[in-house]
């Protein structure tokens, strides 16, 4: 359900880690899929609790080494067997003994970027602003206490609906959020 | 609860049972006449393998100990078990030298005997090569060097097991820090004596050849083997209901990471080794992967389809590719048979290394593929058989988890 388009979502208030906890499973019960729990410390167990996937990064980091893979590979084919065609040491122009070392090297470097780019991409960095920071109490959140925030912009947000559900989970101070 | 055909006293004297008939089949081949070389080198194998796993295990507790690891303490009492194997491995490791010895001085290790008549009409006795390394490769070393492998295997098994198990009853930290100070001390000497095991029981079958990664390729095997036989033993325990409650997701996936970590270091080894012997291509290095590859006539031989197949493929790209995946290391059933796939694979690998040395009239390898697979794997099963009956007999005598070990708690509640 649209609301007004100064919202950005609803910010409810959690005292203890284990009130978060059963709070988050009942979003996620409740079939959310845009909202963030923000704590002052990891919370193990909490992204099974949210509903959270395992990360993609892994996937994202498996592309960037078989790339670097093919680019080691490849690169060296073409330099020694196609474009400057030198025999060296007697070895044959091109074999993949020899270029094993460099594509090794390659994957490994292409893993690292690829995993640190994707993590980056993944997180939505480099963020510098977002519209929780607008909350007075969210200081709060690095110190001693949880939040939820439901976002808008899921499809589920209805502002009456969520704030209900949201304090029959028990969350305080629920309070609207300005995009 | 556990059925009573499945007690660990009741597996032990089926394993034991096992383990002599595939010894006493191993004993048969040599009634097959001009056999003898190539039962004891199968049997060479059979030792090598599960002396390897047992290696594997003692390094993985010194490790455990020298960085107070914490995830590991509810798996270490079944390396602990395993362990007990060594005095067992040691008299089994007993024929062999005494066959060298007593029956014929070339029968395994050429060098053993100076008359020994090689390709070419010399002798090892006349030959400079050997003559360059006979202070290490000569019969006293090799006897005082086997003996000082088993008995330093012994001692940090001995102590490292007196000391967990006492723990669990008097709940003593002392027994803790007494463990690490055997790891200080025993991850250098396990280091070397499994180098040396390495070369002397393995490496100088070609006593010519030379490579420097050797015992670095032998610890990695090691390794391997001892994490696979920890994967099944995790899940053989977990089905049993002894580990329901105390193993979660995290224990399997980080035994999982460490199972990827060796295959990639044994890969890094194993292809260093290739390729800088490749690189060179100095006729001294090189004939060892010859024979491996080629015989005399040039055509290719059975080792070369297993070198890439078995070896590159299977021991490397297989399990990498696999271990790879979070959800394969976390289901029980996958990363079991991916288990059982590496210690396959670690046994051609062994074979790859020592069987060769066994040559035809011509001076080439014979093939894997032959009577020869007989001996090899009922050596394998023999041996087994006797290191499974050890540590199924030291199962019991122990609690299933270190229950008073200072890091039992944090292992407990392991988490990502």
């Amino acid at each position: 359900m649209p609301t007004s388009a100064s919202t950005y979502g609803l910010i409810a208030t959690f005292e203890t880690a284990p009130a978060l906890y059963h709070a988050a499973e009942a979003v996620r019960d409740a079939g959310y899929r845009n909202w963030d729990c923000i704590t002052p410390f990891p919370v193990h167990g909490l992204d099974k609790a949210m509903g959270l996937r395992r990360s993609i990064v892994p996937r994202i980091s498996l592309a960037g080494g078989i790339t670097g893979f093919i680019t080691g590979m490849s690169m060296i084919w073409w330099t020694g067997a196609v474009d400057y065609q030198l025999v060296v040491g007697g070895k044959p122009l091109f074999s993949p003994m020899f270029a094993f070392p460099v594509s090794y090297e390659l994957t490994i470097l292409f893993t690292a970027f690829a995993t640190i780019i994707g993590m980056f991409v993944v997180n939505g960095l480099p963020m510098h602003y977002h519209p929780v920071l607008k909350y007075d109490h969210i200081r709060r959140g690095m110190d001693d206490t949880f939040f939820i925030v439901i976002e808008a912009r899921d499809p589920r947000f209805n502002l009456a609906n969520t704030r209900a559900l949201l304090e029959k989970v028990g969350g305080k101070a629920i309070a609207e959020l300005e995009a | 609860m556990p059925a009573a055909s499945s007690s660990p006293s009741q597996l032990a004297g089926k394993a034991l049972t096992i383990g002599l008939v595939g010894l006493a089949v191993t004993a048969a081949g040599l009634l097959v006449p001009h056999n003898a070389r190539a039962v004891a080198l199968s049997y060479l194998v059979g030792i090598t393998y599960w002396t390897a796993i047992a290696i594997g295990m003692l390094m993985l507790i010194l490790i455990h100990h020298i960085f107070d690891a914490s995830w590991s303490t509810v798996i270490r009492r079944q390396f602990e078990h395993g362990i007990s194997a060594f005095k067992w491995l040691g008299l089994l490791f007993l024929p062999l030298v005494l066959a060298s010895f007593l029956y014929q001085r070339d029968l395994i290790w050429p060098w053993l005997d100076l008359g020994h008549e090689m390709h070419g009409g010399h002798t090892v006795g006349h030959d400079p090569l050997y003559l360059k390394k006979s202070a290490f490769l000569n019969p006293g070393m090799f006897i005082g060097m086997t003996a000082g492998f088993f008995l330093i295997w012994m001692g940090l098994a001995a102590r490292l097991r007196k000391a967990s198990f006492t723990q669990d009853a008097d709940g003593d930290v002392a027994w803790t820090f007494r463990n690490r100070v055997t790891a200080a001390a025993g991850l250098p000497l396990g280091a070397l004596s499994l180098t040396f095991a390495a070369i002397y029981w393995v490496k100088s079958l070609e006593y010519h050849w030379f490579s420097t990664m050797y015992g670095v390729w032998f610890f990695a095997n090691c390794v391997r083997g001892a994490l696979s036989i920890g994967v099944i033993i995790m899940v053989w325990l977990w089905h049993r209901g002894d580990y329901k409650g105390i193993l979660n997701n995290n224990h399997f996936h980080s035994i999982g990471m460490l199972m990827l970590a060796f295959t990639v270091f044994w890969a890094y080894v194993t292809f260093s080794q290739y390729f800088l012997i490749w690189n060179a291509n100095v006729p001294e290095e090189t004939f060892w992967y010859n024979l491996r590859e080629i015989n005399h006539d040039g055509g290719p031989n059975q080792w070369k389809w297993i070198g890439i197949i078995g070896i590159l493929f299977g021991h490397f790209f297989i399990p990498f590719f696999f271990l790879l995946s979070y959800r394969y290391k976390i289901t029980k059933h996958i990363i079991r048979r991916i288990a059982i796939w590496i210690l396959a694979v670690i046994l051609l690998d062994m074979c790859y290394n020592i069987m060769p040395a066994l040559k035809d009239s011509h001076g080439n390898a014979q093939p894997l593929l032959s009577l020869n697979l007989v001996w090899i794997l009922s050596s394998v099963v023999g041996v087994g058989g006797v290191c499974v009956w050890s540590y199924l007999r030291s199962f019991p005598t122990a609690k299933l988890i270190p229950i008073r070990d200072p890091r039992i708690g944090e292992s407990l509640t392991h988490h990502e």
